[in-house]
């Protein structure tokens, strides 16, 4: 029975699904669900972080399951980050259908089965647990967009993710495809271990590569992959795009992370000249620019924050470009800032939902003038959220650029420009996101504007409360969840 | 007559190409939907081609199986999705949906 301990989260997560799904047939009052919901993610990540936090040794998986799930630190810190995200979500989610009139339970079922594959996708090690975590995760994800199925921006952005992200899957899969055929593995360990011992065509491991890179890219959303971000993220209801923006994005850094690492290390596909780092590079740097310098124009909060999120993507990415030279502080400074980016953005999404109610739901910067003078304690938690996100100190923001930024500059060599790219971009994201700020506490509504109210929602306000509190604790005290990421950084690399 | 692994894959290149090019230049939603199912269905040509040449177990094989089934599950969420668009729109053509443009 010990066998299955370091899957007990992902198992709770499964047949949580199922419950709630039962459930929601039997139930009238939906709001409960959201609190099942939120409950049960919750404890299974906080399962996942105390198994880490004990250190103690993790027993293999059963052989059946032992080549296609991973066991072992990096998994369990994904596992916490994206129930953490999935369980806020509901939290939110639980509030903003009871004020918007939206009661429907799938909507939680959805969210749990959406975390229960990119759980899945973040535990991969074989292209097929790759596959089926992936589409597991996203077909969930496309229906969520689509729940307010007579809004036609709400289907529009449905349609538009669903078109380009079967398309993606199924140019990662030929990418796989042809990994399968070049080395007869479909387990990244085999892949790596074939493709080190050179008796490959080469020619097939760089299409396949190559593939696999632009599958993955286009999950997290990095420029030139990014077309669906700004029309999906805008036309979900505002807690499908909090979950979209931190558990979906974790769970593909996380594959990410275990691919480039696992499957293709090495001198042949792991260096300079040829290989994925200048890849990693160039998506990054167009990630950056393009994501901070378009978040600048929009009209639309919730558009800005999409943009914001590709310009996330970015930076991230770039920590990835620097593990190939510097290892483990890179990818660890990768999984804090994933945390931190968690944390945050459910902070930002979560309070744009607080501040609207139905019918004034708050969408643009102009729904938002004098919302900080009208109502502080509303506006507080998008103020500490959008900081963070900007990296602010002492939020854990900050923490999170700081880390990765740090780990560029250590690889040396050009990664000191891209660390200096990275951060005159950051300098153009503090203009976006301190504009919210002055719009929210220095301007005054437009005559005859729509004023947005505030909602009444303890759901909302708890999971504010939880996310403010991670954001200003991981600021303050960062040195507990980096000891957890180096942990599991160290284990990957072994 | 025997054919390598090569004769297979750029039959499935061709194949996937033809899926691609269906995707990007066509613009109603169901034939894109058609032109992804060619593209994962030349990802299985490949997958139970490479089998015979790796043939220590049936990986690739059952991943065949698993890439039908899980296609099967990506339609019917698709034809969901592109049956809400109608009743909004009545009609699925992609370029003509654009709210969301800002």
């Amino acid at each position: 029975m010990s066998d299955w301990l370091s899957i007990v989260p992902l198992l709770l997560v499964a047949t949580s699904g199922l419950f709630i799904m039962l459930a929601d047939a039997f139930s009238k009052e939906k709001a409960e669900l959201a609190l099942v919901t939120a409950v049960s993610l919750g404890t299974a990540g906080l399962v996942a972080v105390g198994l880490l936090a004990s250190g103690s040794a993790l027993p293999p998986l059963p052989e059946v399951l032992g080549s296609y799930l991973a066991v072992d630190e990096l998994s369990l810190f994904f596992d916490f980050v994206i129930c953490l995200g999935g369980a806020l979500s509901a939290l939110v989610a639980g509030g903003y259908l009871r004020e918007h009139e939206l009661e429907r339970g799938e909507l939680y079922v959805l969210i749990v089965l959406a975390t229960f594959g990119a759980m899945v996708l973040a535990r991969s090690t074989d292209l097929l647990t790759l596959f089926l975590g992936l589409e597991t995760m996203s077909l969930s994800v496309y229906a969520m967009i689509a729940f307010r199925r007579t809004s036609a921006r709400a289907v529009e952005g449905a349609m538009k993710y669903f078109l380009l992200g079967s398309f993606a899957a199924a140019i990662l899969l030929f990418g796989g495809a042809l990994l399968y055929a070049a080395t007869g593995h479909t387990d990244f360990a085999g892949i790596g271990a074939k493709i080190g011992s050179g008796e490959v065509e080469p020619v097939l491991v760089l299409v396949g590569m190559l593939m696999v890179l632009a599958g993955l890219a286009f999950k997290v959303g990095a420029v030139p992959f990014h077309m669906w971000t700004p029309d999906a993220y805008e036309g979900a209801m505002t807690p499908v795009t909090g979950f979209m923006s931190v558990a979906v994005k974790a769970a593909a850094f996380a594959v990410f992370v275990r691919i480039l690492v696992v499957a293709l290390p090495g001198e042949e596909v792991a260096s300079m000249t040829s290989g994925w780092p200048p890849v990693l590079i160039f998506l990054s740097v167009l990630s950056m620019v393009y994501g901070n310098v378009a978040a600048v124009a929009q009209k639309s909060v919730k558009r800005m924050l999409a943009y914001s999120s590709i310009a996330h993507a970015g930076y991230i990415l770039l920590g990835l470009a620097a593990a190939s030279v510097v290892g483990e502080p890179a990818i660890s400074g990768v999984l804090f800032y994933l945390l931190a980016y968690t944390v945050s953005n459910i902070l930002a999404f979560g309070s744009l939902v607080m501040i609207g109610s139905r019918g004034k739901e708050a969408v643009d910067y102009d729904d938002l003038a004098g919302v900080g003078r009208r109502h502080p304690y509303v506006a507080l938690p998008f103020i500490i959220g959008v900081l963070s996100l900007m990296g602010f100190p002492p939020t854990a923001g900050f923490f999170g650029k700081y880390y990765v930024f740090n780990a560029a500059v250590q690889a040396g060599g050009g990664f000191v420009w891209l660390a200096v790219i990275g951060l005159l971009a950051s300098a153009v994201g503090a203009y976006y996101y301190l504009r919210v700020v002055v719009v929210m506490l220095m301007k005054s509504p437009a005559e005859g504007q729509v004023v947005a109210v505030p909602m009444k929602s303890g759901y909302v306000a708890s999971a504010l409360a939880m996310s403010g509190a991670a954001v200003m604790v991981f600021g303050l005290l960062p040195s507990w969840a980096l000891d957890l990421a180096i942990s599991a950084a160290q284990k990957l690399i072994g | 007559m025997e054919l390598g692994l090569g004769a297979y894959l750029t039959f499935a290149s061709v194949l996937f190409g033809i899926g691609a090019v269906g995707f990007l230049v066509r613009r109603n939603a169901l034939v894109q939907l058609m032109s992804i199912e060619l593209m994962l269905n030349s990802v299985n040509v490949v997958l139970v081609a490479a089998n015979r040449f790796h043939p220590d177990n049936h990986a690739g094989q059952v991943f065949a199986f698993f890439v039908i089934a899980v296609a099967a599950a990506e339609a019917a969420v698709g034809l969901a999705i592109l049956i809400a668009l109608y009743r909004l729109n009545r009609n699925i053509e992609t370029d003509r949906a654009h709210v969301l443009k800002h």
